[in-house]
């Protein structure tokens, strides 16, 4: 057992662009290496956007945020978002044909998860792509374990077991082949439980609120304990405009509501608490300034 | 004003005790000193020269070992009711909720640990009522490097990053500096030349991707660190992870943890060091209803000698000292802060939380 030189291992952890340097920011540089980071929101939030996103970045030289690498997309929601990824790899900046590198597979459970990554290593030594494999995506994580398991204490704890077995797997596989590992997670509504354990804070916000709603991550306790990182995707409805702005005819202010999305660090070992606003175009997810 | 808090004679053998601390003039600390360089390798004393060297000759005596017995939190509070800092000699697990800043404790012990005036950190942070074990205010050599200790860091998670070891290395060495400006009483400002780099290089950084390999790495800790006696601190972060899949047979895990933990006992205790164990948190089910506890069971919490629970209590972290030997059940507040890892409350409203 030799231990390692912490200063051979570079100024900062590698870290792969979300494809938007004001979110960049925000994330100390992107996406860690060797790491697993989570994210969470509400259906329709972006998460999957921001997913495809990392899965063209990823093929990006160094230079220019990315990992010269291919990636491996775990997806439990179906269709694939085949329509989507066309659309954002018109914007690619690359010279091939950035489909070459992406490996897409399926997955019906938890157990299939396990068992795909337990014969990952050939993809992650002899990748058939010209680029090595340097990103694994999961997407979603909950929609796997909802099924499987009723409420039970029982079922909670083969399911927690299940959890740590998959995150120590792929904390190994991101270890050995300095992977940057992208998790994504749902909500569930908060709801007060007599104990108060329901609602028990976790990472940087006390409340996490979307579309006007309490709520929380997915999978518990247990699970939180399995991400190196989490992040947070939440939509507010916000009222913009204020009374004499603009005045209709019946003398009254305009009001308008418009979507605010932001990204919230709610945990991390290197980054202080942070939120960015972004936005969701044809060209993809970014950040603004505002 | 200056305070003897230990005399040696020829032999380094401790002549006064550091309960009988004295209060003593410039002049009668100058004497001291000078009659304390007799017995090191200087040919003559002419000037501050000798005086310098002969408080190196005192000032290594006065880290012996031995003799340093806590490592600070750098946070009053918190170190106020670990009765001084973390115990050198014992196993002290830090537990918490994801977020709550247990990696941060980690850092802090790798990185602070290496700079040997740890509680003179405090002195900066404006406490003077703290009880400080070597309380003195003679001039200390610009050059600090070689008495600190070097730290184990065992990363069973993966949440060790480079760049946040190194922004914590920055403020450490920035405090030194601004601590070695205040006490130095002539116009030369020595430089310290130390580097953030060099504390990282002080850092013997172990990653830990399976359960086996905590076990063979904590098995080999007695080996590496009989042969690296500087190592002052061995952190594991966390103890739990790989131990929270299903094991086939849990009475095995129960031994294995066991075994785990009084070898680190033992460790701890042979080698005077610092053994500090994160721990996660899982939910409970007992008199009726969850509460919150740290993970491994109930076996294991036997095994540690000092727990400390960090915990949200509002929007402020709290420190609670869960079980310990020797110290009351209490609970400080504490800040992760973006330029440090860890500071009290009050200090950290001056600086502003980022």
């Amino acid at each position: 057992m030799r231990p390692e030189n912490l200063l051979e291992l570079g100024a900062t952890t590698r870290k792969l662009t979300l494809g938007c340097p004001i979110l960049d920011r925000h994330l100390g540089g992107g996406i860690p290496c060797s790491s697993i980071t989570e994210l969470f929101s509400e259906s329709g939030c972006g998460k999957t956007q921001l997913c495809l996103q990392l899965l063209l970045s990823a093929q990006l030289p160094a230079s220019a945020g990315g990992l010269s690498a291919a990636s491996l997309y775990l997806h439990s929601k179906f269709p694939f978002p085949s329509r989507r990824l066309n659309q954002l790899s018109h914007s690619f900046r690359g010279s091939h044909d950035p489909h070459d590198n992406i490996f897409v597979h399926p997955l019906h459970s938890a157990h299939e998860l396990f068992d795909v990554l337990l014969k990952l290593n050939p993809l992650l030594t002899n990748p058939p792509s010209y680029l090595p494999v340097k990103l694994i995506v999961i997407d979603s994580i909950a929609a796997l374990f909802r099924s499987e398991y009723d409420n039970n204490p029982a079922d909670l704890k083969r399911r927690s077991s299940l959890f740590f077995k998959i995150s120590c797997k792929l904390k190994m596989l991101a270890k050995r082949f300095s992977l940057a590992v992208v998790v994504t997670n749902q909500v569930v509504d908060f709801v007060e439980s007599g104990d108060g354990l329901n609602g028990v804070r976790i990472g940087n916000l006390e409340c996490v609120f979307s579309s006007g709603r309490r709520v929380c991550p997915a999978l518990g306790l247990s699970w939180a304990n399995c991400v190196n990182s989490r992040l947070f995707l939440s939509r507010n409805e916000e009222m913009v405009g204020e009374e004499g702005d603009v005045v209709d005819d019946g003398g009254s202010g305009v009001v308008s509501s418009r979507t605010k999305r932001q990204l919230h660090v709610v945990f991390a070992p290197h980054l202080p608490y942070s939120s960015c606003e972004f936005v969701i175009v044809k060209e993809g997810v970014f950040g603004v300034d505002r | 004003s200056f305070m003897i808090v230990g005399v040696v004679d020829k032999g380094h053998k401790a002549v006064l005790k550091p309960e009988d601390k004295l209060k003593i003039s410039e002049n009668e600390a100058l004497e001291i000193l000078k009659a304390a360089s007799h017995g090191c390798r200087l040919d003559s004393f002419e000037g501050s020269h000798a005086i310098v060297n002969g408080a190196q000759t005192a000032w290594e005596m006065l880290h012996d070992e031995a003799m340093l017995t806590r490592i600070t939190t750098s946070c009053t509070d918190l170190d106020n009711i670990l009765g001084g800092g973390i115990s050198c000699k014992e196993v002290t697990e830090i537990g918490g909720v994801p977020g709550i800043g247990k990696t941060q404790f980690g850092y802090l012990f790798a990185i602070l640990d290496f700079c040997i005036n740890l509680e003179l950190l405090l002195l900066l942070r404006g406490n003077r009522n703290y009880r400080i074990q070597l309380a003195v205010n003679v001039q200390i050599p610009a050059d600090y490097g070689g008495l600190g200790g070097k730290a184990i860091y065992i990363d069973t998670e993966g949440s060790f990053m480079v760049e946040r070891a190194m922004q914590i290395a920055e403020a450490c060495i920035k405090d030194m500096l601004e601590y070695d400006g205040l006490l130095r009483k002539d116009s030369q400002t020595r430089h310290l030349k130390m580097q953030p780099k060099e504390l990282l290089g002080n850092i013997f950084y172990f990653r830990i991707c399976s359960y086996t390999e905590q076990i063979a790495m904590i098995n080999f800790l007695e080996k590496f660190v009989s042969e690296h006696k500087d190592v002052k601190v061995v952190i594991i972060d966390s103890i739990t992870l790989h131990f929270r899949q299903d094991f086939d047979d849990m009475a095995l895990r129960t031994r294995v943890l066991s075994g785990m933990a009084l070898k680190l006992m033992k460790l701890a205790k042979t080698f005077s060091l610092a053994v500090v164990l994160l721990n996660q948190v899982t939910t409970k089910y007992s008199e009726g209803s969850f509460h919150l506890s740290l993970a491994l069971g109930d076996s294991w919490s036997h095994a540690c000698t000092n727990r400390v629970i960090l915990y949200w209590n509002g929007n402020e972290r709290y420190a609670y000292i869960d079980k310990s030997p020797s110290l009351r059940s209490a609970s400080a507040p504490y800040s992760v802060l973006y330029n440090f890892a860890v500071l009290c409350n009050h200090a950290s409203r001056k600086l502003g939380e980022i």
